[in-house]
């Protein structure tokens, strides 16, 4: 593989035809595919923007964030109370947007001031005291029961069977959101964001208000998360406090560093993760299924500390390698890496590749440190 | 004004549980810079081993002993093995991985020892004595002195001992530990060892408490969190005054605060935590630590 | 590298064609459609003539894995047994195996849902499976394809509310039932008593504490004099005891679901000093597992209410029903729990004797037909049934089982009792 063909890959046309393919492949498939798959689908787009949500103020601005559950929570609940109460459609999902927005924002103003593990510990409190409240505030939620609202049947003018409908709004929806945050991310804002996370006294001194930019940070994954929760509904047509226990926090965290963190494709992946690895060890072994889901969780990260995501940059170097027949051990990795990559010191927003979504963080500076 | 002293007297006791699960976070970062979620899910391995000690015909006290030493070695191969890898790596990275290892392990004894709730023996007799008319089990007054105990113990190591100060050198700055001609491996390993082991005491002593199953320690670890921010990450003693803070004050609340209630006394270590580190972001006792650029 | 994403992007398009060209594509799950070919008989998914397969999704990992592995043990003890004898006659006069698949939910709503979804196709019908907010994640759904999710393990009365739930059918009984049953026998007694309350701060609780309040409202002799809850993930309820033996209540209500925090209550009380009667829902008052562990003094009166024989109590040791019973679990539910330290061991070996006697009594193998023959069954004596307890499904609003017993602790098991002294 020489530089030239790579290069290759990297024009505007190819790029745009393989998007084309992609889109038009994610549009026909619920039309073949049988209900299940696409119901797998469809809940894999709703664990995606929730990791794309998390990835949003983990993985890009660097402050661990273990509340993002509480987001989608609220959001599910928002939307099951539009619902019940009525309101247009269009309403409900403004509310299910703003109300975790609003209150992210709120978190965010007091918790940006902290930095490190105190807002991990803040965050934390989100999911932790959401259960009980949730539970207090039966009226509104329905108490431990849960609440469920059904609203996503498919119109009869569309044609479409339920779970067709279903994924076509959460690729509709979870696509503009990708997009979005694909957009915010390479844009200004992100190389802000970027800057906070490496390091906030260097921010503080080219006039980047690391807490602005926190706040900022944490109100978009709170809307993201939002987003993620109305989908939900979308899809599991219920909720009940356990949808937002804390333990699902944690996991999203895992399916974020699994998939990627910084990375728009590793929240995809984070969300495929998240969904597929349950069903997987249900088909293995269903009473083995902590134990397992551990084992593939270490296994992963033990092969790919920087994430699914950084696959592909790791097989490029092998294959760069071999290709130069170099002995192994005397060439530095950065070296052998083919000299059209977007190396750590190319502004991402230059290069019009996809691979710029994974942009260069610490983590990817740092492959190779023992 | 009875119920009050019984209150301050059962928070200590619940405090003294989340404290010994904190103080073997505070080992582990100490020694190696990381935040161990998997601490709770050694500790319940180590008392699942001293479990099946126990089963074997061994005195209880041997059994803690040798469960003692094996989740020294156990932590430290966990160390070497798993979490050497991720050195220097994003720190969300190293959380995912303990992540990993606490799910892991969680499986592991749930098939090895099954999700039913086991008796774990306590050291101490089950009686109760009345102190300023309080109750007071001879079990929890024994955890809440071992614990004590324990957190004098760290305390010193870190701060008298050879053997701390190059720990901690180590958990600060690898390289220069390195080059200080330490050697940072098995200091790493020591670390790890020492917060396994320590586990393993914590683990012995709750066990009789929460009753012994897998996810036995998973709600504790958020407290034993909480109180190592807010007691502040550098100081055995302020972590455990925060944990014994953090059950005093939760049943306080839970009792005469009527719009925070039983259902959200969980909220209490969190409005703590939040109003603390407004003020003082390095915790109660902790040191401040300076950032460079 | 074009050629790898081309080869990539054939293997991709070829992947999507074989699963829209194998077989099923988009042909429905559920049962609805039978009627289209070749009359109402047509076989539903998830049973042949040879073999039947029942779903199970329960949590089976986490907090709750402890009684949702039950869920399943029992079960499979119970049909595994029946294979081994050569399967299960259905009413059609056909033999058939029974395959029992489980799904690990982690008490987690969504993935509960995914479970129903991803087999649907493959299972004849849901059933056992622990929790009422996973049981409630699928219930709509189940509804809209016409499966069967029955004989599950939740006393939320919704799943046996049939118009709300038409393909449902709750087992054990609603909690407001066992509340009721202790309530009763406080109301017939002759004293003043005083009451205070302990419950879990959800639908369970609740329920618990509905029932019971129903049953002594009018009664002039019982007084409520303190009402506390506290969470399931709580790690301890000292300040709540604390709080509760403040009033010196005669008689304790705990309604309380999680095994450790009931040994502590009964420890906590008896270091307060506090000695009154307890009542104990059905699924925390195991002799073994928690009476015994507390060392709790018969003499302060421990009552519980049941339906089921638990196997650890000497007064069953020889019964016959017991002894099959453990012989089985050992010998078919290796895989998920041989110690029954939970009651849903033994209703899951219920809902396996339930299931069999639809299954006898079902003339066509579709779902619809055994919704009929489920819910025909009357005063089946169950094995591991207390006397005067039946599984009764005719009656709409009730769950299968919906007479309990109430029992009084003797140091050693439980028997039945009469009166509150």
């Amino acid at each position: 593989m020489g530089a030239q063909k790579t290069g290759l890959l990297r024009t505007p046309w190819f790029q745009l035809t393989l998007a084309l393919v992609a889109v038009v492949l994610l549009v026909v498939a619920p039309l073949l595919l049988p209900i299940p798959v696409n119901q797998t689908l469809a809940r894999i787009g709703v664990f995606a923007v929730a990791v794309l949500g998390l990835n949003v103020i983990m993985g890009y601005t660097g402050q661990v964030s273990l509340g993002q559950i509480f987001f989608l929570g609220l959001g599910a609940y928002v939307t099951a109370y539009g619902v019940e109460n009525g309101w247009n459609i269009a309403l409900v999902f403004l509310a299910a947007v703003v109300i975790p927005g609003v209150v992210g924002l709120i978190v965010a103003l007091a918790a940006a001031r902290l930095g490190g593990l105190a807002i991990a510990m803040v965050t934390i409190a989100l999911p932790i005291i959401g259960v009980p409240l949730a539970k207090r505030l039966s009226d509104v939620t329905g108490g431990s029961q849960g609440i469920s609202a059904r609203f996503s049947s498919a119109p009869d003018w569309t044609g479409l069977a339920n779970d067709q409908w279903q994924y076509y709004l959460v690729l509709a929806i979870g696509g503009i959101s990708f997009l979005l945050v694909f957009n915010l991310v390479r844009g200004k804002y992100g190389r802000a964001f970027r800057i906070v996370k490496e390091n906030e006294a260097v921010a503080g001194a080219m006039g980047i208000s690391p807490y602005r930019y926190k706040v900022l940070a944490f109100t978009i994954a709170s809307m993201v998360g939002g987003v993620s929760g109305f989908l939900y509904m979308v899809v599991v047509q219920y909720t009940s406090p356990e949808t937002l226990a804390f333990h699902h926090s944690i996991s999203l965290l895992a399916a974020m560093v699994v998939g990627g963190a910084g990375s728009i494709i590793g929240s995809l992946i984070g969300g495929i993760y998240y969904v597929l690895v349950p069903n997987f060890t249900n088909e293995v072994a269903p009473t083995l299924t902590s134990l397992i889901q551990g084992a593939i969780l270490l296994l992963v990260l033990f092969i790919l500390p920087g994430g699914i995501a950084s696959l592909p940059r790791v097989l490029r170097r092998w294959t760069g390698r071999s290709s130069r027949s170099s002995p192994p051990a005397s060439s530095p990795p950065e070296a052998s890496a083919p000299s059209s990559d977007p190396s750590p010191s190319t502004p991402p927003n230059t290069s019009p590749s996809t691979s710029s979504t994974t942009p260069p963080s610490t983590a990817s500076v740092k492959e190779d440190s023992p | 004004m009875g119920t009050f002293i019984q209150l301050v007297v059962d928070g200590l006791a619940m405090g003294s549980v989340y404290g010994a699960i904190a103080l073997a976070i505070v080992l582990v970062n100490q020694s190696t810079g990381m935040i161990n979620f998997a601490q709770g899910g050694m500790a319940v391995l180590s008392a699942y081993l001293a479990f099946t000690f126990l089963g074997l015909g061994l005195p209880l006290i041997v059994a803690i002993l040798l469960s003692v030493a094996a989740s020294f070695i156990i932590g430290a191969l966990i160390e070497r093995f798993l979490m050497r890898r991720f050195m220097g790596r994003a720190e969300d990275t190293q959380v995912v991985v303990t992540v990993g290892l606490l799910t892991l392990l969680t499986g592991i004894c749930g098939w090895l020892w099954s999700y039913n709730n086991l008796q774990f023996p306590s050291l101490f007799p089950s009686s109760a004595f009345t102190f300023l008319g309080a109750a007071i089990s001879w079990r929890s007054f024994g955890t809440f002195l071992a614990i004590a105990g324990i957190m004098v113990l760290l305390q010193l190591l870190f701060r008298q001992t050879k053997l701390g100060l190059a720990l901690r050198a180590v958990a600060d700055n690898r390289q220069s530990a390195s080059f200080a001609g330490l050697p940072v491996g098995r200091l790493l390993m020591v670390g790890w060892g020492l917060a396994a082991a320590l586990g393993a005491v914590a683990g012995a002593l709750v066990a009789p408490r929460l009753s012994l199953t897998p996810g036995m320690l998973d709600t504790t670890l958020v407290y034993a969190l909480a109180a190592v921010i807010l007691g502040g990450i550098t100081s055995p003693v302020g972590v455990v005054v925060a944990a014994w803070l953090i059950g005093v004050l939760e049943n306080l609340a839970a009792v005469y605060v009527p719009i925070i209630g039983h259902d959200l006394k969980i909220a209490v270590p969190f409005i703590l935590l939040f109003v603390v580190l407004l003020l003082r972001p390095q915790g109660l006792f902790g040191r401040k630590t300076v950032v460079r650029v | 590298m074009i050629l790898k994403k081309k080869v990539l992007s054939a293997v991709a398009m070829g992947a999507v064609a074989a699963m829209a060209l194998s077989g099923c594509g988009r042909s429905d799950g559920g049962g609805s459609d039978g009627g289209g070919d070749g009359g109402g008989a047509a076989a539903s998914p998830g049973i042949t003539d040879e073999a039947i397969t029942l779903g199970v999704t329960t949590p089976l990992s986490g907090g709750t894995a402890g009684p949702g592995t039950c869920t399943v043990a029992g079960l499979a003890a119970y049909m595994g047994a029946a294979n081994e004898a050569g399967g299960i006659e259905f009413g059609d006069g056909k033999t058939r195996t029974v395959e029992i698949e489980a799904f690990d939910d982690t008490y987690d709503p969504q993935k509960a849902l995914s479970n129903f979804q991803q087999n649907q196709g493959d299972v004849f019908a849901f059933t056992s499976g622990l929790g009422t907010p996973t049981n409630r994640a699928y219930r709509e759904a189940a509804i809209d394809s016409e499966v069967p999710q029955v004989l599950v393990q939740t006393g939320d009365p919704i799943f046996s509310d049939q118009t709300e739930s038409p393909w449902q059918l709750g087992f054990v009984p609603i909690y407001q039932n066992e509340g009721e049953a202790f309530g009763e026998l406080l109301a017939g007694s002759d004293g003043d008593l005083t009451v205070a309350i302990l419950s879990q701060n959800d639908d369970y609780g609740e329920g618990y504490v509905e029932g019971f309040k129903e049953a002594i409202s009018g009664s002039e002799n019982i007084e409520i004099v303190s009402e506390l809850t506290y969470e399931a993930t709580d790690t301890s309820v000292d300040a709540q005891l604390t709080e509760l033996a403040g009033t010196d209540a005669d008689v304790f209500f705990n309604a309380m679901s999680i095994t450790p925090l009931v040994i502590s209550s009964i420890e906590k009380s008896r270091e307060l000093g506090w000695s009154p009667s307890w009542f104990l829902p059905s699924n925390t008052s195991s002799p073994v597992a928690i009476l015994e562990p507390a060392a709790a003094d018969a003499e302060d009166g421990f009552y519980s209410v049941s339906f089921a024989k638990a196997p650890q109590s000497p007064a069953f040791a020889e019964d016959e029903d017991v002894v099959t019973f453990l012989e089985n679990l050992e010998q078919y539910a290796a895989e998920y729990t041989t110690t029954p330290d939970f009651p849903h061991c033994m209703w899951s070996y219920m809902v396996g004797a339930t299931l069999e006697e639809a299954f006898k009594n079902m003339t066509e193998p579709t779902r619809e037909n055994f919704m009929e023959a489920l819910r025909s069954i009357e005063d089946l004596q169950a094995p591991l049934m207390l006397e005067g307890t039946s599984v009764n499904t005719t009656e709409d609003g009730q769950p299968a089982v919906s007479t309990v017993v109430v029992q009084k602790y003797n140091g050693q098991g439980y028997e039945t009792a009469e009166s509150f002294d």
